[in-house]
């Protein structure tokens, strides 16, 4: 469960404070896939941001699973976020000095998993890359990239996967790979997916729509009639 | 831990080939210190070997009257405190030496006799005729050993009896070679023979008023050195017993050992922080490159130790990998230097010692890290949230108050390792601050550059007008380039601006002035005519100076009143013998402090109720004794009364002791022309043995009475170790630059990671090659400009103050070497910057754009 209560965000910038994210307030219940949609600017990575606590708001109150993460430290931050969010973004984020399968491995190292090997393996191989584990990210094309991304974020199997623009970087056929396996995430799996987006498609997976315009939520809508995949 | 391991691993596996600099880097800088510590260890070795045997001993206490029950009795009580690993005597005087009746020549030889006891010598090799080992055995019972000129003048060979003193003495060995305190600051008035203390003392020589140096020489644990001295010298400090050790060598020599030693710790620690510059300038770039991969860490779930664990992990591994390349290196390099330049070093075969080895590595290790740690502590503040935005750069904050702490803690570390290389606290000090004080102006400057230079972005010049605006530009290179090679131009300059002040000051101390024929007992009446028959084989007119030996009887001052010769003695401040001399001119080395000196000599007899002559002192007799302007003073000059009013105070430069160091000079006049005194003659023949035998038969028939002083040997050995020492700065000095260079190429090489992107986008907008390198050189031979001009006054600054404060000599400005240091570091900067930039120039714009 993820709770927002009245998160706001200003930052300041030369010409005075600016109000990126008003007030706003939402529930995302475990299980659900929710797109978060709206033009550049809006406000949608901002949230996120605020959501995985990789920023903190100026105001409010933001909970995962009971968890007040706004007073957290950087470190107690980091933790959380090794064991509850999987991250997936736009321009994928992988280590390039590392191979796919290393990849992978990290977040498990870093959470001190005992032996991470198989598991790896076996995520390797729910991607469909079991062949290209050795490569380094710049032997890989941007969906393949992308596939690993996904698989790093389901290592410690996070009960919350966000995506920032999954898609955005990628073209129709190797995007829609990509939308394959967050589906699966999310439906199979059962993990929360909170989606940013511009691609309709994408957003017409998810169980709720909430759509941004200059900080604001403009429009919360649930989705009824849910794509199938 | 083992997360942070495995990833310092992968890292390292990943980004070697830019590692590879920080390695080369920590490897050059540890290779530079231990090369340079090897060589000074076996160096200073050397010149420890030479100050002991110019001593004689390690510390040496003498008088030059008996030793009383007094003076013995506290001598015993201090050494009685101490470790007295080896002790003995020697007493040295002047007599005649004489061939038996019917012997030899037959001729009468002035002689300084040095009667030794079993011990003697600690340190030097007196080195006898056919190899002959030097033993006790070979003065006892009435032996005496005597050098082989000698010999020869007076026409006797080994065996033969000879006279001194009334006794007779069988020459038992010949010495070729005497260097046992031989040019420690005393000269030698003759042919040095050497008999059995236990003779001499039988002899009447020792009697009451006469002249002679009683020593007593100690070997002592090294450790005690500093601490016996100084309570030998306080014990005695109202005695006329001087206290010296080879360490404490006051005359000129041991002062240039000291300097040169300083001197060599300074540079090597020098070469450190110039490899320490290069290993922040890699660091810089690695870390400005991993921003987003330790953001995607941090978003995983790293924290921000794990992070900062995992790169120092990575750095710390490289130090040590190329600590130990320096030193593989630096063996290879000591073991390659060619024998010929060791020769003269008096080492056969050089090779790294452990301990410098040791130190090598250490201070590498924490060289590297400490620099390292300044960029790398940056780290902590990245946020994972920026990857969240298109641009992943990360903009520095304002540093927080643990970045200031982290900054001051590595400064202070910095500084301590400063301290501990030079040797010297202070020494470290001057490096230490002027580093920081040029670390701030270069940072200042390089604001001031970009906004001074910002007109010129309305060139008409693409080239120009870009280059410039990429200098103010955020996130540039501009500070990096300006630090590292202002540093470094900073630190290579000011070591060779103090290494051209050091080689001229002690060219300026030996240079050839140096007369090395001094002639005694020239009496008054035959100056001209020795001048005749010496200048035609002269290089140079000699120099006559007129001579007499006196005491101070009385002293009627304002604040110091002694009526008589007892009176003096109980004041304790004038009672020595004092040589006198009078002219009329002042030397090069001396100025007036107060009151005039006289021009010209004094015209007729003084009027009646007025001093006979004119007085003039220097001021350490007006601060110790307490003798002021219009005072009088009554000396005693062979049994003959002189009474001079003091009308000058001199102040003598004693490093330029050369032009001789008088504390009383007297007016020329009447009176002076009365006492009995004799004439020193300084005559040069250009170290030509055969002139100098020629000039020595002319004058020997011409004027049998004068005696004359070969001091050419005395000369030589202060050359040669002058001459080791320059070539250890010399070898030194070049060391520090090729290293030092090596390291700034690849710090401003560095700094291309930064412009492959910028030059991408320019190249695909429709820039030429030509233009792209045009701008490139511009940029990087502005930066380098400014960074040698800063560089250039940072060096003149520290020169200055070493050389004043830290090494006491004379500084001189090196304007030809500073401007062409600028010149050189324009220049290098913009190749260097074109070539390390050349695969961006050629390479296909796309694959770059790509990767970023």
């Amino acid at each position: 469960m993820i709770e927002l209560t009245d998160v706001s965000r200003t930052v300041t910038s030369g010409a005075g404070p600016l109000t990126i994210l008003h007030p706003t307030s939402f529930q995302i219940p475990r299980g659900q896939a929710v797109a978060i949609t709206g033009p550049s600017g809006s406000g949608k990575s901002t949230l996120l941001g605020l959501i995985a606590g990789l920023d903190a708001p100026s105001s409010g109150s933001i909970r995962l699973d009971g968890v007040e993460i706004t007073t957290l430290g950087e470190d107690r931050l980091a933790r959380l976020r090794g064991e509850k969010i999987g991250f997936v973004f736009q321009f994928f984020h992988l280590l390039p000095s590392l191979t796919a399968y290393e990849n992978i491995l990290v977040p498990m190292e870093i959470a001190g998993v005992a032996s991470p090997q198989h598991r790896a393996k076996t995520l390797l191989g729910s991607v469909g890359l079991s062949d290209r584990g050795h490569h380094y990210p710049s032997q890989l094309s941007g969906g393949e990239q992308q596939r690993v991304a996904i698989a790093r974020a389901l290592a410690n199997d996070p009960p919350i996967v966000l995506a920032d623009e999954p898609t955005g970087n990628l073209d129709t056929a190797t995007g829609r790979q990509v939308i394959d396996l967050l589906v699966e995430v999310n439906r199979q799996r059962g993990r929360t997916l909170v989606l940013v987006t511009h691609d309709i498609e994408l957003a017409a997976l998810a169980d709720e729509i909430i759509a941004l315009r200059d900080g604001r939520v403009v429009e919360r809508r649930l989705n009824q009639r849910r794509a199938a995949v | 831990m083992g997360f942070v391991l495995r990833m310092a691993w992968r890292e390292t596996r990943a980004t070697w080939a830019r590692l590879l600099f920080f390695f080369v880097c920590v490897a050059i800088g540890v290779a530079a210190i231990v090369v340079l510590r090897s060589v000074v260890q076996n160096v200073r070795a050397t010149l420890t070997r030479e100050a002991r045997s110019l001593v004689g001993a390690d510390l040496v206490v003498q008088s030059n009257r008996p030793w009383t029950a007094d003076t013995r009795s506290r001598l015993e009580s201090v050494l009685a405190a101490f470790r007295v690993l080896g002790r003995t005597e020697l007493v040295e005087t002047q007599t005649m030496a004489a061939t038996l009746p019917g012997q030899g020549t037959g001729k009468v030889r002035l002689v300084e006799l040095r009667g030794v006891a079993p011990g003697f010598p600690f340190y030097g090799s007196i080195e006898l005729q056919g190899g002959q080992p030097y033993s006790h055995d070979l003065v006892a019972r009435h032996g005496a050993l005597v050098p082989a000129e000698f010999l020869a003048e007076l026409g006797l060979q080994a065996g033969d009896e000879l006279r001194l003193a009334g006794q007779s003495f069988t020459i038992r060995g010949v010495v070729v070679k005497d260097r046992v305190q031989r040019g420690g600051g005393t000269i030698a008035f003759g042919p040095r023979i050497y008999i059995d203390l236990v003779d001499l003392r039988a002899t009447s020589l020792l009697g009451f008023g006469s002249r002679a140096a009683h020593q007593v020489l100690l070997r002592v644990d090294e450790r005690d050195l500093d601490a016996l001295t100084g309570q030998l010298r306080r014990s005695f400090e109202r005695d006329v017993v001087t206290v010296r050790s080879w360490r404490t060598l006051e005359d000129r020599l041991g002062r240039n050992l000291t300097i040169a030693e300083n001197y060599l710790s300074l540079v090597g620690f020098a070469i450190v922080v110039l490899g320490g510059i290069g290993v922040w300038s890699v660091t810089r770039v690695v870390v400005q490159q991993k921003i987003r991969s330790v953001a995607v860490l941090k978003c995983l779930g790293a924290s921000s130790r794990q992070v900062l664990g995992t790169y120092l992990t990575q750095v710390t591994g490289l130090s040590a990998a190329g600590s130990a390349l320096g030193v593989a290196i630096a063996a290879l390099a000591v073991a390659a230097i060619p024998a010929s330049l060791l020769e003269p070093l008096g080492i056969k075969s050089a090779s790294i010692t452990v301990s410098a080895a040791l130190q090598g590595v250490v201070v590498g290790l924490l060289v590297s890290v400490l620099f390292a740690l300044v960029p790398l502590l940056e780290v902590r503040r990245i946020k994972p949230i920026l990857l969240l935005r298109a641009d992943t750069r990360f903009t520095a904050r304002r540093r927080d108050w643990q970045s200031w702490l982290a900054g001051g803690a590595i400064g202070v570390l910095l500084a301590a390792v400063a301290i501990w290389q030079a040797g010297s606290l202070l020494a470290g000090v001057f490096v230490s601050v002027g580093f920081a004080v040029i670390a701030g102006v270069l940072a200042l400057a390089s604001r001031l550059l970009v906004r001074a230079t910002a007109p010129l972005a309305r060139s008409s010049k693409f080239a120009v007008r870009h280059a410039i605006v990429s200098l103010g530009r955020p996130g540039n290179q501009t500070r990096v380039i300006l630090m590292a090679v202002g540093l470094g131009c900073f630190f290579i300059l000011a070591v060779r601006a103090l290494q051209a002040n050091l080689l001229e000051e002690f060219d300026a101390q030996l240079g050839g002035r140096s007369p090395d024929l001094i002639l005694i007992d020239v009496q008054p009446d035959q100056v001209d005519g020795v001048r005749a028959v010496v200048a035609p084989r002269a290089t140079e007119p000699p120099r006559f100076l007129p001579l007499m030996r006196a005491r101070i009887v009385a002293v009627s001052g304002r604040r110091t009143r002694l009526e008589n010769a007892e009176a003096v003695r109980a004041h304790g401040r004038l009672t020595r013998e004092y040589g006198l001399t009078y002219r009329d001119g002042l030397q090069d080395n001396e100025r007036i402090l107060s009151g005039q000196f006289w021009s010209g000599p004094a015209a007729g007899e003084p009027a009646r109720g007025e001093p006979q002559a004119e007085v003039s002192i220097v001021e350490e007799v007006q601060r110790d004794a307490q003798i002021d302007l219009g005072d009088l003073i009554r000396f005693d000059i062979g049994g003959q009364l002189l009474e001079a009013r003091v009308t000058s105070v001199r102040k003598i430069a004693w490093d330029d002791a050369q032009n001789g160091g008088f504390y009383f000079v007297l007016r020329p006049g009447a009176a002076t022309e009365r006492v009995p005194h004799t004439f020193v003659g300084f005559v040069e023949t250009g170290g030509n043995p055969a002139v100098r035998g020629a000039l020595l038969r002319d004058l020997v028939t011409a004027y049998p009475n004068v005696s004359s002083i070969d001091v050419s040997a005395i000369l030589d050995s202060i050359r040669h170790v002058v001459d080791n020492v320059t070539l250890g700065i010399t070898i030194v000095g070049a060391v520090t630059l090729l290293g030092g260079m090596l390291i700034l190429v690849g710090a401003v090489a560095m700094t291309k990671f930064q412009r492959l992107y910028e030059a991408a986008i320019y190249r695909t907008l429709g820039a030429s090659t030509r233009l792209v390198a045009t701008m490139v050189a511009v940029e990087y031979g502005m930066l380098g400009l400014l960074a040698g001009v800063l560089g250039a006054a940072g060096a003149l600054g520290l020169s200055w103050a070493l050389a004043r404060w830290l090494f006491e000599i004379d500084w001189r400005p090196a304007p030809g070497l500073l401007s062409a240091g600028v010149v050189v570091t324009a220049i290098t900067v913009a190749i260097v910057g074109l070539i390390s930039s050349a695969d961006v120039l050629i390479r296909k714009p796309l694959g770059t754009l790509r990767s970023e």
